[in-house]
C-alpha cells in the first residue's frame, strides 16, 4: 500500500470473502493487506502519466518485483528513455542509462530527488517497510461511504520509526479489502499528498486497483498516474534476478 | 654605576626637567604611541584568540585527532576504532598532555540527507556526546528555540534554523536522516528536533545537524567508533607544544591516528589571523616611527641649543664620549619615562576594557563572517606578559635609535667653535 | 592674504633651522604616507574581497527572469517559456558604458559520475569564449584545458575531481532532470580541473559549454537562466542595474537586473566597516603627529621670542603675531604635503601595478564569502588622499595654535631686557 508497492506491485488482495475481516483488529487487517504480497514475485506492465506545471509526459514501463525489498523497473517508451532502468535492492538504488551504457548508484544526497520526473522520490522507492512495523494503526471510521462499507484507518508513526510522515489515513473497502485512498500528512496535520486507487479489476488471477494517482498538495494541478495494463504473480523470481547485471540486460525491451 | 655615569645621568635628567614643556610634548607623543601599542596589541590578541577559539569550537578544536585520510575522504571507512579511541583517551590523560587540555569532544561526522514530509536537504551530520559538546562547541549557546541535547537523549537532534525552515519543521517534529553506514549501505534514522540554533554562518545554519553519538553508532553500525576527537587547549599558544606531545604519546599509532592542529585543519582561519596581525603591526611600525621622529627632533634641537653649554663642559674636561653619553642618557630617560607612562596608560585602558570589552557594533550593519567565523563585535582584550616585554623592547629601541644621531652630533661639537656660539 | 609678507617670513623661518624643519616635515610626510598607503591597502583588500567575491563566478551584475530567484527553477528562463533572443539581450547588457562584458548562462542540478563514484553537482552552462571576460573561474584551471564550445566536455572543481578520481581526458556521465520531464544523460569528457580555493565551488560545481548543457536538459538555445556582466568598478553596478532595468524589462522580455550589492549584501557591510576603520587610522596617526609639530613650533617660536617682543613693542597687534605663526604652520604643512606626495606616489603606483606576494606570511582565506588571495594590491584611495591632506593641514594648524598664542603673549619689556 506504500508508494513502492504502487510501483512494484499493486496490492494483490485475493480470495477475500466480503465481511470476512470485520472482527479483526485494525492492525490485523492492514497486516493482511500488507503481507499478502510479501515474498511474492510479480511482473507488470504500467503506463505512467506525469503532469506538471511545465510539461506532461507518458512513460510505459515494465516492473519486476520481489516482496518489498527488490524491484527492477525498465522503461519501454517513449523512445528517448527506452531501456532506462532502475534497480532497487534493499536501500540502494541504481539507474542504468542505455544512452551512455552506464550504471549509476544514486548518492545519499539525491535520495530526495524526483524519480524519472514523477512525483515519487527516490526515497519513496526505498523508504518502505511493513506498515504494521512502523505505524500504530487504529480504525478511525467504520461504516458506509458513498454506498460502500469502508474502514478508514489512522496510521500514526511509532515513536522510533524512520518515517517522515506525521500520519497516514487509509480507506479500505470492507467487502474486498481494496484500498480507496491514502492521505499523507505532515506533523502539523497538513495534507502533503494523496494517493487514490480505482479501476479495480482482476489481473493475474487477483483483484487489484489498476489505476493509482498521486496528487502533491504543494503543487496544485500536478499529478502522476500509474495504470497497470497487465500483471502476473508468482513468476518464480528470486533475489539473484535483482542484480546489476539484470539491470543492464534484463529482458522486456 | 660609576660616579661619572651618575653625574651624566643627573645632568640628563636635569636638562629634561628644565625643558618641561618640550619634554612633556615629546613625552606625550610617546605616551600615545605606546599606550596605543599596548592597548591595541591586547585587543588584537584578545580578538584573535576569541576568533580562533570560536573557530576551533565551531570546527575541529585547537588540535584534532582523526584517522589519516579522513580529512580528505570524509567517509566512515576512515574512522577511529574503539581501541584507537581508547589510546586517544589514554594519551589525553598522559601527564605530559593532560594539564594543557581544557576539554575535548568525540565526534562522528558524515554527510547525509535530512528529510521531512515536505523536503529533503543534504546535511552534515555531527554525532556528539551531548555533555562534552555542550562545554566544547559554540553551537549550543546559539540556541534560539528548544534546548541542546542532553546525555539521556536518543532520538533527538539539534538543527540549524535555516534547515528547519527549509524542511518546514518545528521543535518536536520528526526528521529522518539518511546516510551510508559502515558497510556502505544506505540507512535511515528517525530523530526529533529538540532544539534550533542560529550561528550566523549560512553553511552551518543551512546544513548542520547534531545528534547523540550513541544514536549514530547504532544507526551506522560503528559501535565504539568515532571519526574525530577535537581537543580544546587553554589558548592558541599552547597548540605547538601540545601537538608535539600528542604526536609523541601516540607515536606507535601514527598509522591509525593523525594529529592535526587548527592551522592545518582551518587554513583560511589561520591566514585571516595572520593577515589581521600583519596589518596591526604595520600600523604600529608607522605610528612608532612618527613618534621616533618627534623624539629625534626634540633631542636634536636640545643639543643644538646647548652647543655653547657642551663647549663649556668639554672645555672643563668632559670627553666627547661623555657628551655623547649625556645626550644618549637624555634620550633614553625621556623615552623610558614617557614610554613607561604610555605602557601604564595602555594597561589602564586595557584593564578598563576587561569587564565590558570594546563594542564595535557601530561599525557593523550586519553579522560579518571571516574565514567561516562570525565576528563578535564586542572585543575583549587579552593580556600577556610578552606584550609588556615587546613594548619595553620598543621603548628601548626607539630610545636608542632616536638618541643616536643627536648624540653623534653632540660629540662632533668643537670646543672653539662652540664658544663662539651664542 | 597670499600677498601678505607673513608667508615669506614663515618660509624663511622654516629655512632658519633646516634640520628641524626636515624632521618635522619628515614626520608629517611619513604620517601622510602611512595613512594613504594603509588606506590604499585597505581599499585593496576591499577590492580583492569584492573583486573575487563577485568576480570568481557571480559577476557584478546579473539578469534573470523575475521569477527565477530565489528558487532557481529550471523553467524560469529569461523571457519565460518562449525564451528570448539571447544574442540581442547579451549585447543590450554589454552596451551600457560601464559594462565591459556580458555572457549567458544556464543552470541545472544533476549527477556527475565516474562509474565508480557519483556526486550531486551544480551544472553551469557557460560560453567558453565570453565567460573569461566576465568571471575568473576559467582562469583557475590548473589541469587540462577549457571545454570546447558545444562539445560534450566539462571541467570540474579540484575537490570533485579528487572524490571521483578524475584527471583530464577521463570520461564522465552527467545525469540531470530535463525540462521535458525526461532524465537527461550523456557521456562527457573531463577537459580540465579548476581550483578556485573556495570549497563549495571546488566540491560542487561542474562547468560545461552552454550548448551542451542545453542539449542535456532539453532546453532550446533561446532559453537561458542568467546573463552575468562585468562592471569594471563594482561600485557602479547598482547604478547600471537601475539603468538597465528600464530598457531590458521594457522589451518583450520581462527580466530583473540586480547588482552584487543586492545579492551579496554582506560584502557591502564589510566595506562600510573597513572604511570606518580608515577614519580611526587617520585620527590616531595625526593625533600623534600633533605633539611632534607642536613641540617643534614651540621651540621655533621660543627662539624668536625677542623678535616677537620687538614687534609687539613696535605696535604690532597680537593677532598679527598669531597669524604669522599660523602662516608658518601652513607653509610647513605645504612642504610636508609635497614631501609626502613625493614619497607616497611611487609606493602607491608600485604596489598597485606590482602587488607584493604575501604568501610567505599568510595563505588564501575568505572574507564575507569572498576569496582573499595572499597578495597585497593597493587601490588608489582618492578620497583618503584628500582627507589625509586636510588632516595634515589641520594637524599643523592645531599644533601651531598654542605656540602662536604663547608668542602673542610674550611680555615685550621683560623679554627684551633679557629677563
Amino acid at each position: 500500500m506504500s508508494t513502492v508497492l504502487v510501483l512494484s506491485t499493486t496490492a494483490p488482495v485475493s480470495g477475500q470473502e466480503p465481511g470476512d475481516a470485520q472482527w479483526e483488529s485494525a492492525r490485523d487487517i492492514v497486516d493482511r493487506v500488507d503481507r499478502l504480497m510479501r515474498g511474492e514475485s510479480s511482473l507488470g506492465t504500467v503506463t505512467m502519466d506525469v503532469v506538471t506545471e511545465h510539461w506532461s509526459r507518458t512513460m510505459e514501463m515494465r516492473i519486476w518485483s520481489l516482496g518489498t525489498d527488490y524491484a527492477l523497473i525498465r522503461i519501454l517508451a517513449p523512445r528517448k528513455d527506452a531501456g532506462t532502468a532502475t534497480l532497487r535492492a534493499g536501500n540502494d538504488i541504481w539507474n542504468y542509462l542505455p544512452r551512455v551504457d552506464r550504471t549509476i548508484k544514486i548518492p545519499t544526497s539525491l535520495m530526495g530527488a524526483a524519480w524519472m520526473g514523477s512525483h515519487f522520490t527516490n526515497d519513496d522507492l526505498v523508504k518502505e517497510s511493513r506498515m504494521i512495523e512502523d505505524y500504530d494503526i487504529t480504525i478511525a471510521f467504520d461504516g458506509p461511504r458513498e454506498g460502500i462499507e469502508v474502514w478508514e484507518f489512522d496510521l500514526a508513526p511509532k515513536p522510533e520509526a524512520a518515517v517522515i510522515w506525521g500520519g497516514i489515513r487509509l480507506e479500505v473497502r470492507q467487502h474486498d479489502l481494496m484500498p480507496v485512498w491514502m492521505r499523507y500528512y505532515d506533523e502539523r496535520g497538513d495534507l502533503v499528498r494523496t494517493l487514490t486507487f480505482s479501476e479495480y479489476s482482476r489481473m493475474g488471477g487477483r483483484q487489484v486497483p489498476a489505476l493509482m494517482e498521486v496528487l502533491p498538495e504543494d503543487k496544485p494541478g500536478e499529478r502522476t498516474t500509474v495504470r497497470y495494463s497487465d500483471l502476473e504473480f508468482d513468476i518464480g523470481l528470486d533475489e539473484s534476478f535483482f542484480s546489476l547485471r539484470s539491470l543492464r540486460t534484463s529482458p522486456g525491451r | 654605576m660609576s660616579d661619572r655615569l651618575r653625574l651624566l645621568l643627573r645632568l640628563a635628567v636635569r636638562n629634561i626637567r628644565t625643558q618641561t614643556r618640550r619634554s612633556i610634548l615629546t613625552g606625550l607623543a610617546m605616551v600615545v604611541g605606546l599606550g596605543l601599542l599596548v592597548m591595541s596589541r591586547s585587543m588584537a590578541e584578545g580578538g584573535h584568540e576569541d576568533w580562533i577559539e570560536k573557530g576551533v569550537r565551531m570546527g575541529s578544536g585547537h588540535v584534532t585527532l582523526q584517522a589519516p585520510g579522513f580529512a580528505a575522504r570524509r567517509t566512515l571507512d576512515y574512522r577511529l576504532a574503539r581501541d584507537d579511541l581508547e589510546a586517544v583517551r589514554m594519551a589525553l590523560g598522559d601527564s605530559s598532555v593532560a594539564p594543557a587540555v581544557h576539554g575535548y569532544a568525540v565526534r562522528l561526522e558524515l554527510a547525509g540527507l535530512a528529510s521531512s514530509a515536505n523536503a529533503a536537504v543534504p546535511v552534515a551530520i555531527v554525532a556528539v556526546e551531548p555533555e562534552r559538546e555542550r562545554r566544547f562547541s559554540e553551537l549550543p549557546a546559539k540556541l534560539v528555540e528548544g534546548r541542546y541535547l542532553v546525555a539521556e537523549d536518543g532520538l533527538h537532534a539539534f538543527v540549524g534554523q535555516q534547515l528547519l525552515e527549509r524542511l518546514d519543521l518545528d521543535v518536536g517534529s520528526r526528521l529522518v536522516l539518511t546516510a551510508q553506514d559502515a558497510e556502505g549501505e544506505i540507512a535511515a534514522q528517525l530523530v526529533r528536533v529538540a532544539g534550533v540554533f542560529r550561528s550566523g554562518v549560512p553553511e552551518t545554519d543551512q546544513g548542520v545537524v547534531h545528534i547523540p553519538l550513541s544514536t549514530a553508532r547504532g544507526w551506522l553500525r560503528v559501535e565504539g567508533s568515532a571519526t574525530s576527537v577535537a581537543i580544546l587547549l587553554a589558548n592558541s599558544r599552547a597548540v605547538g607544544p601540545a601537538t608535539r606531545r600528542l604526536e609523541r604519546v601516540l607515536a606507535d599509532r601514527a598509522d591509525r591516528v593523525a594529529v592535526l592542529d587548527w592551522k592545518e585543519a582551518m587554513p583560511a582561519l589561520h591566514a585571516a589571523v595572520r593577515l589581521d596581525d600583519f596589518a596591526d603591526w604595520v600600523f604600529h611600525a608607522i605610528t612608532l616611527a612618527i613618534v621616533a621622529l618627534a623624539i629625534v627632533n626634540t633631542i636634536l634641537m636640545s643639543v643644538l641649543h646647548r652647543t655653547r653649554e657642551f663647549g663649556v663642559t668639554r672645555a672643563l674636561g668632559m670627553s666627547r664620549a661623555d657628551t655623547g653619553t649625556q645626550v644618549m642618557l637624555e634620550g633614553l630617560v625621556l623615552t623610558s619615562v614617557s614610554g613607561l607612562i604610555g605602557i601604564g596608560v595602555g594597561l589602564g585602558l586595557t584593564w578598563l576594557l576587561f569587564r565590558n570589552g570594546l563594542d564595535f557594533t557601530f561599525l557593523f550593519e550586519q553579522e560579518l563572517e571571516m574565514a567561516g567565523v562570525v565576528f563578535d563585535p564586542v572585543i575583549y582584550p587579552r593580556f600577556h606578559v610578552s606584550q609588556i616585554l615587546w613594548s619595553l623592547g620598543f621603548v628601548f629601541v626607539i630610545g636608542v635609535l632616536s638618541s643616536l644621531y643627536p648624540a653623534y652630533r653632540a660629540t662632533r661639537i668643537e670646543v672653539a667653535e662652540a664658544m663662539k656660539f651664542e | 592674504m597670499f600677498r601678505s609678507p607673513w608667508w615669506r617670513i614663515g618660509w624663511r623661518n622654516l629655512g632658519r633651522n633646516r634640520r628641524r624643519t626636515l624632521f618635522t616635515t619628515g614626520g608629517l610626510a611619513l604620517g601622510f604616507c602611512a595613512v594613504v598607503v594603509m588606506g590604499g591597502l585597505n581599499r585593496g583588500l576591499i577590492a580583492e574581497m569584492i573583486g573575487n567575491g563577485t568576480g570568481i563566478l557571480d559577476g557584478q551584475l546579473q539578469v534573470h527572469d523575475s521569477e527565477y530567484l530565489p528558487e532557481r527553477s529550471l523553467y524560469e528562463t529569461i523571457g519565460g517559456r518562449e525564451g528570448t533572443d539571447v544574442e540581442r539581450l547579451v549585447a543590450a547588457v554589454a552596451a551600457d558604458p560601464f559594462v565591459s562584458a556580458s555572457t549567458p548562462r544556464v543552470f541545472a542540478g544533476g549527477l556527475v559520475s565516474s562509474g565508480d563514484g557519483t556526486v550531486a553537482a551544480a551544472l553551469i552552462g557557460i560560453d567558453p569564449a565570453r565567460e573569461p571576460a566576465v568571471s575568473t573561474i576559467l582562469s583557475t584551471l590548473d589541469e587540462g584545458r577549457l571545454p570546447l564550445p558545444g562539445a560534450n566536455e566539462l571541467i570540474v572543481g579540484r575537490e570533485m575531481a579528487r572524490q571521483l578520481s578524475f584527471a583530464a581526458g577521463d570520461e564522465a556521465v552527467l545525469v540531470a532532470p530535463a525540462a521535458d520531464g525526461s532524465m537527461g544523460n550523456d557521456l562527457f569528457t573531463v577537459a580540465g580541473v579548476f581550483d578556485t580555493g573556495l570549497a563549495e565551488l571546488d566540491r560542487g560545481l561542474a562547468l560545461l559549454p552552454i550548448g551542451a548543457l542545453q542539449r542535456l536538459i532539453a532546453l532550446p538555445e533561446s532559453r537561458i537562466h542568467e546573463i552575468a556582466a562585468r562592471v569594471e568598478d563594482p561600485w557602479h553596478a547598482p547604478e547600471v542595474a537601475a539603468r538597465l532595468a528600464g530598457p531590458i524589462a521594457g522589451s518583450e522580455t520581462e527580466a530583473e537586473v540586480s547588482a552584487w550589492t543586492t545579492f551579496r549584501p554582506e560584502m557591502v557591510s564589510y566595506a562600510t566597516m573597513a572604511e570606518g576603520v580608515e577614519w580611526m587610522l587617520l585620527v590616531i596617526v595625526f593625533v600623534i603627529a600633533i605633539f611632534g609639530v607642536a613641540n617643534t613650533m614651540l621651540m621655533a617660536t621660543f627662539e624668536r621670542r625677542h623678535e616677537f617682543a620687538l614687534l609687539l613693542a613696535l605696535g604690532t597687534t597680537p593677532g598679527v603675531i598669531v597669524r604669522s605663526v599660523l602662516a608658518e604652520a601652513v607653509v610647513l604643512s605645504t612642504v610636508s604635503l609635497v614631501a609626502g606626495a613625493v614619497i607616497t606616489a611611487p609606493i602607491l603606483v608600485w604596489w598597485h601595478l606590482a602587488p607584493p606576494d604575501m604568501s610567505w606570511l599568510y595563505g588564501g582565506t575568505t572574507l564575507a564569502g569572498g576569496l582573499m588571495r595572499p597578495i597585497l594590491r593597493v587601490e588608489y584611495p582618492w578620497l583618503m588622499i584628500v582627507e589625509a591632506a586636510v588632516a595634515l593641514f589641520l594637524t599643523a594648524v592645531l599644533a601651531a595654535l598654542y605656540p602662536a598664542w604663547r608668542s602673542a603673549r610674550v611680555p615685550p619689556a621683560d623679554t627684551l631686557t633679557g629677563r
